[in-house]
């Protein structure tokens, strides 16, 4: 369900990718900055998309990305997030985790990284919120021509950066529907919009509800308190729809979700990507991305990104484990 | 205030039943009271206390009426145990953290009277205006701010100078003086109080409306005058065999730093199968002090649920006395505490189970947010012999906001019984940063995020108060200390 029919991949609308299509580079090197759209855009106008943009998105993303060979990329899009050689320590003991980081991704991409439990994985996608556990120690991430280690965790939000965090923490006495509206006015104000009101935000937040089989009363419960599993990572992807996010990195997102649930979260991810938006996901297993197709899969070992492919990696690691993937 | 020296002309020996032989009709004097340094004689009259005492005792003329023969039994057993406890110090158990001398090194003289026929306090809302409720200035109940009708028949509210029923207050005669546990404060309100106010609700009768007594301390000293005029309110609450009723305690502070002494006392007599939903609001000025007894007596069957949230005063005591006297009772005890400012807030709670097939809960919530402030929480629940197959726990978190913030918490659970179920736990701590991250990963500043985790620590608590317009008022004081204008 994921991939989009075949009739929709010839409708090709005249997306700004396109347009500028033709300019072709390889999947590594740096764009200059100054080429990077100015950062006011936060992710809100793409989550007005309607209905039928969104197909039209989908059927951009097959004809643009997903057929293209894995190491084309770009076609004039912007470069989204580039890290180099990033290390980083866990604060508190000094233990080395991430041990030299690469990592490019331009709009409207898709990526996953597999790999072995502690190999560094969601350190990687905490380490680019910046999570107060860790802590940077060289090399450098831009995030829209903006250097994401100067910036704090908020401002990482507000400038499009969204993680979906690996077992979110319950907040008692903060109710969902104004976690939300607190999160979603922060943008507003951002980007010099009034603020909502909470029957505003009502309005705003009720559809949202549908898209991820939610019950609106789900709002009215406190923020992850007494959630089943399912309902948690439910509830990152509405906190995502909600927000939206020009990178949305989705940590295990499918670890404790049964097919329905996985099949309901992938639905409204696949809706909110545009050829703006770009995901990375981070995961053990296939069925995810069964459901969102990556164009690139990077392989992380031991605090190292070492092997990036397309959905083939995957596919190897899923029959003969991590170790057939080293000897690849 | 050390150097200051105790006015000799004060008489230090007992009297037997009265504190002075001087005559009682004389007009109210002021006598300034000054502290002593000299230690309080143990087991003697402390001259300090008999100093207050006496002045209490001139400023009240003597209940003429014979129903208030109640009152004045109060009077008499009150000052036969005044005569013999001294202020309290640092070294007594139960103020060892609660430091009372900021009271005593006051000058400290009982509230004019008649109290003023105009209110300054703030207006209540059209809301609670339509509910019944009684208007208490300086511990004089007052017509004005007061409205008492669309009660149920039988049910009383109002003065027990005012009643109309003779049985009733032979009733209401039955059950008071009778409680042994009070301390220095419960004594002195005992002397002092000019009035009983009473709420009586008889047998069956469910009062739909809360009952909203609101409190008001009109007479009071600008801030550094070092003076604090003291009333003592008093309010007797009896619910009948089946009766319910929700009582509403609001303490106001008013506008502005005004400086005074409330010592207002609370006593509950429950009926088998009664239920009282008790709501105790303390907003008083930043600059009083406030101390507070509420004593429960819980007879079988009956429900008594009390939802405390305090954040005013200066020194700021609540002691709560909860007695069963039957089997099969249940007790919700939910308090809040807020020290914002350098101030202390202090609940000690004694819960006494003697029967069986009781069931307790308490919940004790306190935030510090100053380097000044301090909470203190002194909590015993006693399971005797009898009560067996108990149900009792007992919680108490505290957050501590701000460096040298202190917290001092005693929860203790003393059992006899062996056929139990107790549970008791403590946790002091700091907003946890995990929370903090997760809501500046959704892009909110970590200033917006603190204030929604303190508001909702204290939600747990907030969110029991049984009446909308009451949790609202609270609600709307908290975002108040959160975000001072």
């Amino acid at each position: 369900m994921a991939s989009a029919p075949p009739s929709l991949s010839t409708a090709r609308p005249p997306t700004a990718a396109s347009l500028h299509g033709g300019r072709r580079r390889g999947a590594l090197p740096p764009l200059p900055s100054c080429g990077v759209r100015p950062p006011s855009l936060g992710g809100l106008p793409a989550l007005r998309s309607a209905p039928l943009r969104r197909f039209a998105v989908r059927a951009a993303l097959s004809t643009a990305d997903r057929s293209a060979a894995p190491v084309e990329s770009g076609g004039g899009k912007e470069l989204l997030l580039e890290v180099r050689d990033l290390t980083a320590v866990i604060a508190e003991t000094g233990q080395e985790i991430l041990k030299g980081v690469d990592l490019t991704i331009y709009e409207g991409e898709v990526h996953a990284i597999m790999g072995k439990n502690g190999s560094g994985k969601s350190t990687f996608a905490k380490v680019l919120v910046g999570h107060p556990d860790y802590e940077v120690t060289g090399g450098s991430m831009m995030f829209k021509g903006e250097n994401l280690l100067e910036m704090e965790p908020e401002d990482r939000s507000l400038a499009g950066l969204f993680m979906s965090f690996q077992s979110p923490i319950e907040i008692p006495g903060v109710s969902n529907a104004d976690f939300l509206n607190m999160a979603y006015n922060a943008r507003r104000r951002k980007l010099n919009q009034p603020e909502l009101s909470p029957i505003e935000f009502w309005a705003y937040v009720y559809p949202k509800l549908d898209l991820l089989n939610m019950k609106a009363d789900f709002l009215n419960r406190n923020v992850n308190e007494g959630f089943s599993g399912g309902e948690r990572k439910r509830n990152e992807i509405l906190q995502l729809a909600v927000l939206g996010a020009e990178l949305a990195i989705l940590d295990e997102i499918d670890s404790g979700l049964d097919v329905d649930a996985l099949r309901d979260v992938a639905k409204s991810v696949n809706g909110l990507l545009t050829p703006k938006n770009s995901v990375l996901m981070i995961t053990h297993y296939l069925r995810l991305l069964e459901f969102i197709e990556p164009r690139y899969i990077h392989v992380m070992e031991n605090g190292k990104i070492v092997k990036t492919g397309d959905i083939s990696i995957a596919k190897t690691l899923e029959k003969e484990g991590f170790k057939g993937v080293s000897e690849m | 205030m050390a150097a200051l020296a105790f006015p000799r002309h004060i008489r230090t020996p007992p009297k037997p039943s009265s504190f002075s032989n001087k005559p009682k009709a004389k007009p109210r004097t002021r006598i300034s009271v000054r502290s002593s340094l000299a230690p309080p004689q143990l087991g003697f009259s402390d001259p300090f206390v008999l100093e207050l005492a006496e002045a209490l005792e001139d400023s009240l003329p003597s209940p003429s009426s014979p129903k208030l023969s109640p009152l004045q039994r109060i009077r008499d057993a009150s000052s036969e145990t005044l005569l013999s406890t001294p202020w309290p110090s640092r070294k007594d158990e139960p103020f060892r953290f609660t430091d009372t001398s900021f009271i005593k090194n006051s000058t400290i003289y009982p509230v004019s009277r008649p109290p003023p026929q105009s209110l300054e306090a703030p207006p209540a809302s059209c809301e609670e205006t339509q509910l019944p409720q009684l208007a208490i200035v300086d511990g004089y109940i007052v017509d004005f701010g007061s409205n008492l009708s669309g009660l149920p028949d039988g049910v009383y509210v109002g003065s027990l100078s005012n009643a109309t029923s003779e049985s009733l207050v032979e009733r209401i005669g039955e059950f008071v003086s009778g409680f042994d546990w009070g301390d220095l404060f419960w004594s002195i309100n005992g002397v002092g109080a000019p009035d009983l106010a009473v709420v009586y609700v008889p047998a069956g009768c469910r009062v739909e409306n809360p009952v909203h007594l609101r409190y008001y301390s009109a007479e009071a000293s600008d801030e550094g005058s070092n003076r604090l005029p003291l009333s003592n309110p008093r309010v007797f609450v009896l619910v009948e065999k089946g009766g319910e009723v929700d009582i509403v305690e609001e303490f106001i502070g008013g506008d502005g730093n005004r400086c005074y002494w409330a010592n207002p006392v609370l006593e509950v007599v429950l009926g088998e199968g009664g239920k009282i939903r008790h709501s105790y609001v303390q907003n008083q000025s930043p600059c009083a002090a406030h101390i507070k007894w509420t004593s429960v007596q819980q007879e079988a069957e009956s429900s008594y649920q009390l939802v405390e949230v305090s954040s005013g005063g200066k020194l700021s005591r609540h002691n709560l006395h909860v007695q069963q006297l039957g089997p099969g009772t249940v007790t919700e005890l939910s308090t809040l505490h807020l020290a914002f400012n350098e101030q202390t807030q202090d609940l000690h709670s004694r819960l006494v189970l003697d029967y069986p097939h009781g069931s307790s809960r308490q919940l004790h919530k306190c935030i510090v947010a100053n380097s000044q402030g301090q909470a203190v929480f002194d909590g015993n629940v006693k399971v005797n012999r009898y009560a067996q197959q108990t149900d009792a726990g007992q919680l108490t978190r505290s957050l501590l906001l701000e460096p040298r913030a202190t917290v001092n918490v005693k929860p203790n659970l003393q059992i006899i019984a062996d056929d139990v179920k107790c549970s008791h736990g403590a946790a002091i701590s700091d907003l946890e940063e995990s929370q903090l991250f997760y809501f500046q990963a959704r892009g909110i500043d970590p200033k917006t995020a603190r204030k929604a985790l303190v508001f909702s620590f204290g939600a747990e608590v907030v969110s029991q108060l049984p009446n909308s317009f009451v949790q609202k008022k609270v609600e709307n004081q908290i975002r108040e200390l959160l975000d001072p204008r």
